[in-house]
Parts: structure tokens; C-alpha cells; sequence
């Protein structure tokens, strides 16, 4: 798939910089990701990656640059407009960040009751949905967060994210802590849920198996800076020493 | 966005019917398509063709209710011909449709009255097994310190002396102080009616020793203190460091409890007896200002008023208040869960439990000695 073009970009990062400590972490980042994209973001640990996702999220505000959301500049909202923009959008923390007190049930119903006038029958009607999208057993709707394995925390804080229907989902770090096998098969559940939904996804991720399994596009984040931005097979053939180490280091415990 | 008003028409065709959904058929508008699909009969026993020329926008809650209400009316999945949709569309209905199978609603949780009881009885019996358990391993911790003396941490006892004891001192002579003045100034109004005065010496004195500084003092450890170290053992507990402690071949009662066990036991009576000096203090202020009583006359009578007796039975108290504080926070930090609100709940609970305790024992004593030190 080809870098999107500015007009039906849903995420655009222009110019961005960031100063944290006494040190610049982005120089000038430039990306934008297309309606139906699903790109990873990598780079070495303390590159920055966890930071841009929040930058992106509304959290935090970059030093300098722009961050667009759906064509409207995020750092410059006001705080009804960017909540607006936030019912738009579902993000999937590292741990899952499941309100540890709620039952799944009552996590994935939470959005809905603060974004979605439903009546309760309709709301847990679309909250069994959701948890059975994310692939998880319904018994599991009564159950906290503590009594759930780290594969089904993850599942229950994506059914959270899915739960507005949103049309771009962050991920940070989506297979961290998993086992290859769950990790496997949860790349495979984001992948069917971002063709059917028609999702546009961005996920800072670690894992090789990620990248070549079911993204899109990557981007590499070095020194401050986007070294590459394409498709995995060109970006695993550029020639650059950070990339080929990354690389390489896949094949070598092969 | 909202031009067209979703709707739904059904037609009659030759071997079936024909349904036309128009509009937005999202989340935003589900109500609205719920009472649509309620009161649009669709006959069951047909093929059912969905034709989505004129549907606007389609998101998965929008499917799963067209999905459940049909299957509610009886029409089954393979009856249904899906005509004009796009490919993404049809990947999504799939997607649901096939999710939806296993279908099975959530069971609310059962609230009622008798088993809410009936668990609330059995845990108050777990809890309290737990307890004894707990005094069991502390027990089992102290009889390992007395065989090799060396496992006692004494940097982590001489810390916690510190918070305990040192830090907690200002508040403890501000309180005893006043609580001094305000008793002196109180009592003081009723000897003067009999012209006794001098006897505010003997009341005051007596009462802050026996009883208000021992009580005062405790109250105040278990709300400062003992909050703290179920705190910061839940805290602990969060984030695996007990855990870890274990794994290093160390008991967390020996690394954990036993300093704060016994800093607390002997900050305590130290802690009562400054009490006990500020709350006559106070009171000599009161009395000489008030009640015409010089401090030299004042002292004097505390002196013969009071008997060292009293003193030490005041003080003797305060060690088993400290001891069932730092069991009841001690017990409370570990049995905290791995989620946010199990810290507050837990400190919340040891606060209660542990001034409860404390005027239990209070009045246990009082109940045991009725003579005690007078």
C-alpha cells in the first residue's frame, strides 16, 4: 500500500518535536496514515515510540508540530471538541489499563454509558457483542480483570476499545507479554477485525512476527527522526545499520 | 452526517420478502433502528433478501441488532440473501453473524439479601481464621529472631522508630496538650463550685494518666501509623515486591512485620508518657491562671495525687494497643488484592478494626483492673 496522500489521511503528524528532560526525543517527524491502514511504528527502546502514541492519543502535547486527527488539529481543541474527537478513536494500552474494580462486562459498558445514550438492554446486548468479537467466552463477562489470564486482558481492553465503534485504534505494544501462540492468534483477531470493521490502526510494537504477519506499513523511528516509512519487505531491505541489526536479529534465533 | 433518517422497508417479492434498510445504521442511531426492527414483521418461513442500496453507513452495531432481532422473529441465517452490500460490509456481517452464534446474555450478578449475608458471614469467618493464622507466623517470625538475633533487620526497626515515634511526636504533644487545657478548664469550672480547687490537680492528672493520653495517643498511631503500613505492604503487594522478598529466600513477616511490630510497641509508651507530661503541663497552665493555683502548688499536689502506679498501668496498656494496630495493619497490608481499590479498602479497614481494637482492650482493662494503679 502506498504512503496515503494528505487529503483522506485520519492521522497526520507534521513537524513534530518533542523536548523531555534535557534532550530532544523527536526532530521533526512527518507521517499520515490512510483510511484502512494498518501501520506499526518501531524503533529501539526509549526512541519514543510509547511517547508519540500519546502525543497522537491527546495526552501529552508535542514541543513543536502538529498533530491531526481526522483533518482537525488535536493541540489546539478545545476540551468538549477534543472529547468529540476521542469517542472517534479506541486505544489499547500496554496492560490493558481494565478498570481493575469493574468486571469486563462493566469495563466494555463503561464508554458506552458516557459517550451512547443507550437503555441498558440494548447496551449489554452490544457489550456481549463486543466481548465476543475480541474472541473472548462469555463467562468471562463476569469476571475482574485480576482473575483474567494477560491474553484475555488484552482481549477484554480491545472489546473496551471497540466499544464506540471507533474508526482508528491505537495499540501500544499489542503482543507484549504474550505467548507466541496468543500472540499469534491475536494479531490474527486485530487483522479480521480491522478488514471487517474497516479499522485504521497504529501500533507501537516490538514483535517481528507482528510486523511481517499482518501490517501494512511500518515506521521506523531512529535518533529522533522517521528513518523508513513503507511496506515490510522494503523497509527490511533498506540498508541501515539500526534496520539491519532489527532485522537480522529475527533470523538469528530462527 | 444525520441527513436521511434510517428506515426499513418490507416488501412481498415472489419467493420471499425484500427488506430496504436506508440511512445511518450505526451506534448513534440504535435506538431508533431497534423500534424499527421490532415493529417491521418479517414472515420466517421465506427467504429473506436484504438489498443495501440505499443504506448510508453500516457499523457492527448496527449488524448484531439486525442480526438478533431477526433471529428473534425466527428467520435463520442461511434463508437470508444479502444483495448490494460492500465488500467490507459483507465482512463485517459475516464476522458478527458468526461471533453471535454461541450466543449466551451475560448472567447479572445476584445481589439479593441472603446470600449477600451469607457471603459476608463467611468471609467475617475466613477473615477471621486468617487473623490467627497471621498471629501464628508473626509467633513463628519472633521465635526465629530469639534463636538468631542477627535476623532482625535493624536498619528497617530503627527507621520505622523513626516515622513511628520521632515524626509522630509534634501532633502527639499539640494534642495531649490541648486536650490538658481544654479538660483542666472544663473540670476546673465544676471544683470551683465547691471551692475545691486544688482537687483540678488530682482529677486531671489521674485521668490523663489512666486514660487520655493511653487512648489519645494509640488513636492517633492507628490512624497515622497503622494507615501507613497497610499502605505501603498493599503497595507492595501490588507490584510483586513481596513477592520478590519471598523469592530471595527471606520471610516477609521477618523483613516486614517484625520491624514495625516492634517499633511500634516501643514508640507507643514512649509516645504516651511525653503525652502525659504535656496534658499536665496544659493543665498547670489552666489551673494557675484560672483557678488561682500556683504551678509550685499545683506540682506539689501531683506529686502526692498521683501515684507512680497509675503512671505505669497507663503506660502498661499501651504496648497491647500498639501490638493489635500493627497486627490488624500488618494483616490487612498482605491480604490486599492486586487492583487499585483493594489499598483503600484495606486501610480503610484497618483503621476501623484497629480503633475498635483499641477500645476494646481499653475497656477490657478497665473491666480486669477496676483498682489499677489508683
Amino acid at each position: 500500500m502506498t504512503p496515503a496522500r494528505a487529503s483522506d489521511a485520519i492521522l497526520q503528524v507534521a513537524g513534530l518535536h518533542t523536548h523531555l528532560g534535557d534532550q530532544w526525543l523527536h526532530r521533526g517527524l512527518n507521517f499520515s496514515i490512510g483510511r484502512g491502514e494498518v501501520v506499526a511504528l518501531i524503533g529501539g527502546s526509549g526512541t519514543g515510540k510509547s511517547v508519540l502514541l500519546r502525543h497522537c492519543i491527546g495526552l501529552t502535547r508535542p514541543s513543536q508540530g502538529k498533530v491531526k486527527l481526522f483533518g482537525e488539529n488535536i493541540c489546539e481543541l478545545s476540551r468538549e471538541r477534543l472529547n468529540k474527537v476521542r469517542s472517534r478513536y479506541g486505544v489499547l494500552f500496554q496492560e490493558g489499563a481494565l478498570f481493575s474494580s469493574l468486571t469486563v462486562a462493566q469495563n466494555v459498558a463503561a464508554p458506552l454509558n458516557e459517550h451512547a445514550r443507550l437503555p441498558p438492554r440494548l447496551r449489554d446486548e452490544l457489550v456481549a457483542m463486543k466481548i465476543r468479537l475480541a474472541g473472548l467466552p462469555m463467562e468471562a463477562a463476569n469476571k475482574r480483570p485480576s482473575e483474567l489470564s494477560g491474553g484475555m486482558k488484552k482481549r477484554a481492553a480491545l472489546a473496551r476499545a471497540l466499544a464506540l465503534e471507533p474508526e482508528l485504534l491505537f495499540l501500544d505494544e499489542p503482543t507484549s507479554g504474550l505467548d507466541p501462540i496468543s500472540a499469534r492468534e491475536f494479531d490474527y483477531l486485530l487483522r479480521v477485525l480491522c478488514d471487517s470493521l474497516g479499522l485504521t490502526a497504529l501500533m507501537a510494537t516490538h514483535d517481528l512476527d507482528t510486523l511481517w504477519g499482518m501490517v501494512d506499513r511500518v515506521i521506523v523511528l531512529h535518533a529522533g527522526k522517521v528513518i523508513a516509512d513503507g511496506p515490510v519487505k522494503e523497509v527490511a531491505e533498506i540498508d541501515h545499520e539500526w534496520i539491519r541489526k532489527y532485522f537480522s536479529a529475527h533470523s538469528g534465533y530462527r | 452526517m444525520n441527513s436521511t433518517p434510517p428506515s426499513l422497508h418490507c416488501v412481498a417479492i415472489d419467493q420471499g420478502c425484500l427488506l430496504r434498510p436506508r440511512g445511518r445504521w450505526c451506534i448513534d442511531n440504535l435506538e431508533l433502528l431497534d423500534r424499527l426492527l421490532r415493529t417491521t414483521p418479517v414472515p420466517h418461513d421465506c427467504r429473506v433478501r436484504i438489498d443495501a442500496s440505499e443504506l448510508a453507513d453500516l457499523d457492527s452495531a448496527g449488524v448484531m441488532l439486525v442480526v438478533n432481532r431477526l433471529r428473534a422473529q425466527g428467520v435463520v441465517w442461511p434463508n437470508i440473501d444479502l444483495v448490494d452490500f460492500s465488500r467490507h460490509q459483507l465482512a463485517l456481517i459475516h464476522l458478527v453473524a458468526e461471533r453471535l452464534d454461541a450466543r449466551a446474555q451475560p448472567r447479572r450478578r445476584t445481589s439479593a439479601m441472603l446470600p449477600r449475608l451469607g457471603r459476608k458471614a463467611a468471609e467475617m469467618l475466613s477473615d477471621l481464621v486468617a487473623q490467627f493464622v497471621f498471629f501464628g507466623r508473626i509467633v513463628e517470625a519472633f521465635a526465629d529472631v530469639a534463636r538468631r538475633p542477627r535476623l532482625l533487620r535493624v536498619r528497617e526497626f530503627t527507621a520505622q522508630l523513626e516515622a513511628i515515634g520521632l515524626n509522630a511526636l509534634p501532633i502527639v504533644v499539640l494534642m495531649t496538650f490541648l486536650i490538658g487545657v481544654v479538660f483542666a478548664f472544663l473540670l476546673g469550672i465544676q471544683v470551683q463550685k465547691f471551692g475545691a480547687n486544688i482537687f483540678i490537680a488530682d482529677g486531671v492528672a489521674i485521668a490523663i494518666a489512666r486514660e487520655l493520653s493511653p487512648l489519645l495517643t494509640a488513636i492517633l498511631i492507628a490512624g497515622r501509623s497503622g494507615a501507613a503500613f497497610t499502605a505501603q505492604i498493599g503497595a507492595m503487594k501490588v507490584t510483586e515486591e513481596i513477592d520478590a522478598i519471598s523469592t530471595l529466600g527471606l520471610s516477609p513477616i521477618q523483613v516486614l512485620v517484625l520491624p514495625r511490630l516492634l517499633a511500634i510497641i516501643i514508640a507507643m509508651p514512649l509516645l504516651t508518657f511525653v503525652g502525659d507530661v504535656m496534658g499536665v503541663l496544659g493543665a498547670s497552665l489552666v489551673a494557675n491562671a484560672q483557678l488561682d493555683v500556683t504551678y509550685y502548688t499545683f506540682f506539689e499536689r501531683v506529686k502526692s495525687a498521683l501515684p507512680a502506679s497509675t503512671v505505669w498501668f497507663g503506660l502498661a496498656k499501651t504496648p497491647v494497643f500498639a501490638a493489635a494496630i500493627a497486627l490488624i495493619a500488618c494483616r490487612n497490608g498482605f491480604a490486599v488484592q492486586r487492583d487499585a481499590r483493594s489499598v483503600g479498602e484495606y486501610t480503610t479497614k484497618t483503621v476501623v478494626q484497629s480503633l475498635v481494637a483499641v477500645i476494646l482492650i481499653d475497656a477490657l482493662f478497665a473491666i480486669a483492673f477496676p483498682e489499677g494503679g489508683l
